[in-house]
């Protein structure tokens, strides 16, 4: 799985997916068809071990598809290797291969199981609280209009007021729903500012499940209220030494954990990061933002927007956002990563701007790594987008240009957290205040009336200690 | 122009022992019931009618519009009233009016219904609580069915936005360019200073200076929201008078939100009507539930704006329960506690008759409770009624057992409620032993706890 230290210009991949290419199933080159996938066996048996390497040129990006090329609704996202594009994949030992198999068929018989999506709807009404507001928000929109009086509309994906406070338990309530069909009882995860965390402790105490958190123990002295609220809910956080004790290092020490016991365990991982399945399977549980979205842009305006935006750590809010409407190519989707204390200072996480693409927690994505394919550590004041990595699927994205990544720096979302605050009196948080950081730029360029959402991701009540000490309120 | 509305409006105010005054109690709920109660006074400009002509322009004024419910005198019962200095009564009687003007324009009730839904977040939803109901499961299995309606769910996560943004909006109304308020633990200044944000109206909260120690991360909140926080020696109680005195000395350009259902008429009636949203939804998600009203509604009694909000609706369902519990603090007999309903006695406090807790003096005894926002020596006069009238039922819970309830509800349910709410959780333990098999009991779950986590960890540091 260390992959990661492979020089930049090419990777030698040791496709442990062998299991993939050796399995009955793959003549069928089919896009991947969720209710067609029937389980196979016994998998792992099969897998001869071979190794395959593949060359990556730098400049020469690989093209993998033909013709359907240009056509967002004919990619394969991912395709049957768990890839989008050249990135994604399985990058696992072959302890976890049977593990991921059987999660992946697990998810995909339940993906039509009728009894499961009740459930699921049910939870995420009752529980969870959604379906989540599309908000006018009527003074930023007026804030951001121009002397001539045009302007476009602002909309917010209220995201943050979801039960827990961010648009994570999404993925939590699916995931720890497919745990308990899979007969799992113990359920482990890693989290940085805590807020996946506590996500992942509330749902395993709403179904009874022994729940264990990773966390850096840096993270941890600085997040003390998180870890006593996940404590509070019932979890075991343990701390992690190895590294630099933070969040890399906790995934790091969970897939560990989940390796040893897998078959009594389900990892919930956090974002849209890791191997195949899990970048599928999270974008899935949290694309129900963008799903409603649509269906409430069409009641209060009866179009689409045109510009979606979105902060970007590992991925998960924004793929939410963006994945219905990936196909509707007149939808502009912004990714927006951190750029800490400026892309130049080398402390930022601004992954797919200044990063290279490498394989760090069993994908292929861009990564922020240095000459010797070592982790550069990231920095923001985010603690949910300090992550040197980003989901394969956004990296997919982005050479296909059919998303655009910018970033913003810790100076610019304090200013902007500060904005909606009195503005809206929303406080959203630090994560989110980068996307609404990057209105400042976008805005003047859009055409009058034209409709921005944007992704609201969190609220900010974590970051207020935080910001208080940088805006000397 | 609003004060000779209001002017027409006393000439017709109910007396207190006026047959329609009892008749306006018990419809207290349906508009028609105002107009009914109006229809039973005596008619000054149409003799031969014993119908009241709402639609006759009054002199000078605009046209009133039709079904615009008649003042009521802000009592019920004995309680409530309007015990406040003579410079206060032209203030109270506009506010009034507008009140009632801002219920019937259909332009304020649209304004208000995209606010709650598009901002706050609403409606809330009727959760089952499975795991909860399971733990109060008899050795038969048998035991009553526990819902919690999650008012923790709103924007600024309590109940209280429901109400500021509503009163927020009278003001922008009334022309006010700012606002003032009092805060116990902190959630109403944050949601009258949200409400504010996004009306651009400017912001001032007092708040006890005890109150801001324990309850810091809330200070912060208000301060980011472009609130002005000012401390006051004390505690709610003492933030409330000065916010009144601030009022009082600028009446011209300032509008006083109040938080909960005490101080001077239409205070209680403006707030018990803003907040009563909960019980409305509450019914209508009860009857797609399970087809049916609840048994027994439960709820934690600090003024009562979280209770009258989801008991109001049910109030003329004699067969729904009312409960509320309050604060017991170190328990009833150690003097530190805030059950004033359980303790305390009939007197006047902040403009309203009510139940307070005061020694024999009449002085004001300082309450005490782990639940800050339910550290009020008073009540809401509307609460103390129904106390009287045996409408509703009052129990109280001590801290521990608020805090052992706060425990629960985050071990069983992943939900972290606040240590206010906490209170009604706990008399659970209580009340389930009690009640017949399938019994429907709604909690309203009127915060989350989040606010709280830093009092339970020192609280448990502490009692180690």
């Amino acid at each position: 799985m260390a992959a990661a230290t492979a020089p930049v210009s090419f990777c030698r991949a040791h496709i442990s997916s062998s299991s993939t290419l050796s399995n009955p199933y793959s003549s069928s080159k089919l896009p991947f068809k969720f209710g067609k996938f029937t389980p196979c066996p016994s998998s792992s048996s099969k897998s001869a071990g071979f190794s395959v390497s593949c060359t990556l040129a730098r400049e020469a990006p690989v093209k993998m598809e033909g013709k359907e090329d240009s056509d967002p609704a004919l990619w394969q996202r991912p395709d049957y290797y768990g890839r989008f594009g050249k990135f994604g994949g399985k990058y696992v030992p072959e302890t976890l291969m049977h593990a991921l198999s059987e999660l992946e068929s697990a998810f995909d018989s339940l993906k039509d199981d009728p009894d499961f999506q009740n459930e699921l709807a049910g939870i995420l009404k009752d529980y969870v609280g959604r379906e989540t507001p599309l908000y006018f928000a009527e003074r930023l929109t007026e804030h951001y209009r121009r002397p001539n009086g045009e302007g476009p509309h602002i909309y917010l994906k209220r995201e943050d007021l979801n039960h827990t406070g961010a648009h994570k338990i999404n993925n939590a309530v699916g995931q720890v729903l497919l745990a308990k069909r899979l007969a799992k009882k113990r359920i482990i995860a890693e989290t940085g500012a805590g807020q996946h965390g506590v996500a992942t402790a509330t749902v395993c105490a709403r179904f009874g499940l022994q729940c264990i958190i990773y966390m850096g123990a840096q993270d941890m002295e600085r997040q003390a209220l998180n870890v006593f609220r996940m404590r509070l809910l019932g979890a075991e956080v343990r701390a992690v030494h190895s590294g630099t004790a933070t969040l890399k290092d906790a995934t790091s020490e969970a897939i560990r954990d989940w390796v040893t016991n897998v078959e009594t365990t389900h990892y919930i991982l956090g974002s849209v990061a890791g191997p195949h399945p899990y970048p599928m399977m999270v974008r899935e549980f949290h694309k129900i933002i963008g799903r409603e979205t649509r269906k409430q842009a069409i009641e209060k305006w009866g179009g689409k927007p045109d510009v979606l935006v979105a902060c970007v750590g590992g991925g998960s809010n924004a793929i939410g956002l963006f994945d219905d409407f990936v196909k509707d190519k007149d939808v502009r989707l912004i990714g927006v990563e951190a750029a800490g204390l400026g892309l130049d200072s080398g402390k930022h996480a601004a992954t797919l701007t200044k990063g290279e693409v490498g394989v760090l927690h069993g994908a292929m994505s861009y990564l922020l790594q240095d000459d010797d394919g070592q982790i550069i550590e990231p920095h923001s004041i985010s603690a949910g987008l300090d992550y040197p990595g980003v989901g394969p699927e956004h990296s997919f994205l982005k050479e296909k240009g059919r998303a655009e990544y910018y970033s913003v720096t810790d100076e610019e979302a304090l200013e902007a957290f500060k904005r909606l605050s009195r503005l809206e009196g929303i406080i959203p948080a630090l994560e989110t205040s980068h996307a609404l950081a990057y209105l400042e730029k976008l805005s003047p360029t859009l055409p009058n009336g034209a409709k921005v959402v944007v992704n609201c991701s969190g609220r900010g009540d974590k970051d207020v200690q935080t910001a208080i000490k940088y805006l000397q309120v | 122009m609003a004060s000779y509305i209001q002017a027409r409006f006393f000439n017709r105010q109910v007396e207190d022992s006026c047959p329609a005054n009892r008749l306006m109690i018990s419809k207290r709920r349906t508009r028609n019931a105002h107009a009914a109660c109006a229809q039973l006074l005596p008619m000054e400009n149409t003799p031969n009618s014993g119908k009241l002509d709402l639609n006759k322009p009054m002199m000078g004024t605009q046209q009133v519009p039709i079904n615009v419910p008649a003042i009521i005198s802000g009592k019920f019962g004995r309680f409530g009233g309007k015990f406040v200095p003579e410079t206060l009564i032209a203030c109270l009687k506009e506010l009034e009016a507008e009140f009632n003007w801002a219920l019937e324009d259909p332009e304020f009730q649209n304004e208000l219904q995209t606010a709650l839904r598009d901002y706050i977040g609403r409606e809330t939803p009727l959760y089952f609580a499975e795991r909860l109901t399971n733990h109060y499961k008899n050795e038969d299995g048998h035991g009553p069915e526990i819902y919690l309606k999650r008012e923790d769910l709103n924007h600024c996560g309590a109940h209280k936005l429901n109400n500021a943004i509503a009163q927020a909006m009278i003001a922008k109304r009334m022309g006010l360019k700012s606002v003032v308020a009092a805060t116990g633990a902190g959630q109403h200044g944050v949601a009258t200073a949200a409400a504010c944000a996004k009306l651009s109206l400017e912001c001032t909260v007092f708040m006890g200076i005890s109150d801001m120690e324990k309850q810091n991360s809330n200070v912060l909140l208000m301060k980011l929201l472009g609130a002005e926080v000012k401390g006051v020696e004390g505690n709610f109680k003492d933030a409330s008078s000065q916010a009144i005195r601030e009022w009082v000395g600028n009446l011209q350009t300032t509008y006083y939100l109040t938080g909960t259902v005490v101080g001077p008429h239409p205070c209680p009636s403006m707030v018990r009507e803003f907040q009563s949203v909960i019980g409305k939804e509450t019914r209508r998600q009860a009857m797609e539930k399970w087809g049916g009203k609840p048994d027994v509604l439960l709820a934690c009694v600090g003024s009562g704006s979280n209770a009258l909000g989801i008991f109001h609706e049910f109030i003329g369902d004699e067969d729904v329960r009312l409960i509320g519990v309050e604060a017991a603090g170190f328990g009833l007999d150690s003097g530190k506690h805030a059950a004033t309903l359980a303790r305390g006695e009939v007197g006047v406090y902040h403009g309203a008759m009510s139940y307070l807790l005061q020694d024999e003096e009449g002085q004001i005894i300082g309450p005490h409770s782990i639940g800050v926002g339910l550290e009020y020596p008073g009540v809401s006069p509307e609460l103390s009624f129904l106390k009287d009238t045996g409408r509703a039922e009052f129990y109280s819970a001590t801290d521990e057992e608020a805090v052992e309830a706060y425990k629960r509800l985050s071990r069983i349910e992943g939900i972290i409620p606040s240590l206010e709410a906490s209170h009604a959780l706990a008399f659970l333990e209580k009340l389930c032993p009690t009640l017949p098999s399938g019994t429907k009991v709604i909690v309203n779950c009127s915060g989350r706890g989040d606010k709280d986590a830093a009092t339970v960890l020192n609280y448990q540091q502490y009692s180690m």
